[in-house]
């Protein structure tokens, strides 16, 4: 275990930079999850850690060392690939036994090894199967068990789940916020998508464009995103942005006042219904995606503004008749509109 | 049953014909091995014509046995299949390897590499044995030549010339002689067919897929490691193809050994057919038969070892 630190590390390919120049302090043990949109270099960044990409400029240090020049095998992070890369022609033992035997170790302690990541993922009677035999989820099991014989530093996950089914992804995100809580290991995770970012993560790392956009832990994330592109990229459905020509006669002063260079931010699900008179907004509905526990109300205020509102019960009134919606003064962002920074 | 019947109905002139194809020229082979069969004949007029009146049993199959040239054929037919095979295959890995990264030219390199295949084997033959292995006008003849002289030059030298005066003139080799015509066949089959191996072995390396190598390096495997246990498994079929292939063209062989030198010192059973033929039917054909055993021999010894891998 140790911690990891980034300094002002930056990746070019030729002349194109990537990544710009990113720090970043990662406690002994914490579960970081670099989250963003394709292409914002996650896993760019990832790779440099794995010693998989070279490091075009900045140090990486594991621990109190810089390993901008060790090579991957020896900086103690062991990685989980999106596709497993599991070793096509070798059992499953073989497969978590490789980089042990690689490494020279004497065959008893490799077995022992084995077994116990094997015992600890649930993988003991599958161990003579070769991967091709093996299901999406058990796949995984293996490329989580080839990292743990290795006893890393530092887990390094790249999109783990992505090639899994809805069911089986919720199951092993589950089985992987287990695994950190039993091996206590710093853990990098790379995802895109915001939910396993918010249901693993210690702290949430948010990329754009090769820059990190904020660092928080996923409730600060949540409650007090640093910019618009952060409050939209964090929650489902993303945040409504309104402006303030939206605003009803009828809402809080403290919305009446803010100016027209300001983006107010209301998120879906602190919008709910209310009667004429004491609405924040007010505006028409074109559809309802009812998804059971509440419904997802899309609609238009009088000043065009698109917004999705998550109400228990979907209005029941007809389409051309004003929906009236409140929400809480403390639970609304504001935004600069030029810089997109939190006000 | 119907549907089956139909279809069987429907696959019928198909197969008839590929019986056709396959039967008639073996049985007619089996039938000239039996009997005594050849174009001219002065003393036994009679022999010339194929009839089952000159029925010779198993005789011409004892006589080609007997053959001092039989077992030779056989021999060479084995070594030069054997050695190309292995030949091939080493040297396509490593290229395929080699130039399957990125470099500028690339394009160009693999079209190089790829031109042997397209020549003529009569033509590279005559272009191997005249321009590079000719022990005096070839490249081999004018390497040791030129050797020859700075070893000679070398002997003038003052104080070190005593130790090189102790230096033998180096002969050239002479691959048209008895004892070498098949090391140069295989050289030059070697050389048109690697580029069969490399090409086959390039498109197998590139569907490799690069995140477990990637796996591979952070376990700690080096580039060895990497390609005795990654690569090498990934291409177990198309070794397999490319080893099956050329056994079937390479027991085959025969404008090489003819250009090479006539046969002289190195016949393969195909050659040893060509010159029964140029009288004794009977015993082309009964060359013929013992061919088709040899290479049955030989596929299912390579059945067995590419079934293997192309089972798994």
């Amino acid at each position: 275990m140790a911690s990891l630190t980034l300094r002002d590390v930056a990746k070019a390919y030729g002349s194109t930079r990537v990544i710009e120049s990113i720090d970043l302090d990662i406690t002994d043990g914490e579960f970081v999850v670099f989250v963003g949109p394709s292409g914002c270099g996650k896993s760019t960044l990832l790779r440099m850690i794995a010693g998989l990409e070279e490091i075009s400029g900045g140090d990486v240090s594991i621990g109190d060392t810089v390993v901008n020049e060790v090579a991957p095998a020896k900086r103690g992070v062991a990685m989980v690939f999106q596709t497993y890369a599991l070793y096509p022609h070798m059992t499953v033992y073989n497969n978590m036994a490789f980089g042990l035997k690689q490494a020279k170790m004497p065959k008893d302690q490799i077995d022992k090894r084995v077994r116990e990541a094997a015992d600890i993922l649930d993988i003991g009677p599958l161990l003579d199967r070769t991967p091709r035999a093996l299901s999406g989820g058990q796949r995984q099991r293996v490329a989580i068990g080839r990292a743990i014989v290795r006893e890393p530093e530092v887990f390094l996950f790249d999109e783990p789940l992505s090639n899994l089914d809805a069911a089986l992804r919720v199951q092993t995100r589950l089985e992987i916020a287990r695994l950190h809580e039993r091996l206590g290991s710093t853990m990098i995770y790379v995802t895109h998508d915001q939910v396993e970012a918010m249901t693993l993560a210690d702290k949430i790392v948010v990329l754009r464009g090769g820059d990190i956009e904020q660092v928080g832990s996923p409730m600060e994330l949540y409650e007090r995103p640093q910019n618009t592109f952060v409050a939209q990229f964090i929650g489902s459905p993303k945040m409504n942005f309104f402006n303030h020509s939206d605003l009803a006669q009828t809402a809080p002063p403290e919305l009446r006042q803010v100016d027209e260079d300001t983006i107010i931010g209301i998120r879906s699900e602190h919008l709910s219904l209310c009667s004429a008179g004491e609405e924040t907004l007010s505006a028409t509905y074109e559809l309802v995606e009812q998804l059971g526990e509440h419904a997802l109300v899309h609609c238009t205020t009088s000043g065009g503004t698109e917004f999705i509102a998550k109400l228990d019960v979907p209005p029941q009134s007809g389409r051309d008749v004003p929906l009236y919606l409140r929400v809480s003064p403390d639970q609304v962002h504001l935004f600069n509109r030029e810089t997109g920074l939190r006000k | 049953m119907q549907d089956r019947s139909l279809a069987r109905l429907l696959q019928t002139p198909a197969v008839v014909l590929l019986l056709i194809w396959m039967l008639v020229p073996l049985g007619m082979t089996l039938f000239f091995s039996f009997i005594r069969y050849v174009l001219t004949s002065l003393r036994r007029p009679e022999w010339t014509t194929p009839s089952l009146d000159n029925w010779r049993g198993l005789g011409n199959y004892q006589f080609v046995w007997n053959n001092d040239g039989f077992w030779l054929a056989i021999y060479n037919s084995v070594l030069m299949v054997g050695s190309i095979l292995v030949l091939t295959v080493v040297l396509g890995l490593a290229i395929a390897v080699l130039i399957n990264r990125a470099f500028p030219g690339r394009g160009i390199v693999r079209v190089l590499l790829i031109s042997p295949f397209f020549v003529m084997p009569a033509v590279n033959a005559v272009l191997w044995i005249n321009m590079i292995l000719d022990p005096v006008l070839g490249l081999q003849g004018l390497a040791v030549a030129g050797m020859n002289e700075m070893i000679d030059g070398l002997r003038t030298f003052p104080l070190l010339g005593g130790f090189f005066s102790l230096w033998p003139d180096l002969e050239p080799i002479s691959f048209r002689a008895t004892q070498t015509s098949a090391y140069a066949v295989i050289m030059m089959v070697t050389w048109q067919w690697t580029p069969f191996a490399v090409l086959i072995f390039m498109t197998s390396l590139q569907s490799e897929d690069q995140q477990q190598k990637e796996a591979a390096i952070l376990d700690g495997a080096n580039a060895w490691s990497r390609f005795r246990n990654l690569t090498l498994p990934h291409l177990g079929r198309p070794i397999a193809i490319v080893i099956m292939i050329q056994a079937i063209f390479h027991l085959s062989l025969y404008a090489e050994i003819e250009i090479v030198s006539r046969g002289n010192g190195n016949k393969n059973l195909p050659y040893l057919i060509g010159e029964f033929a140029s009288n004794n039917i009977g015993a082309a054909s009964a060359t013929g038969i013992y061919a088709v055993i040899l290479a049955n021999i030989i596929a299912i010894f390579l059945l067995r070892m590419v079934g293997k891998t192309l089972m798994d």
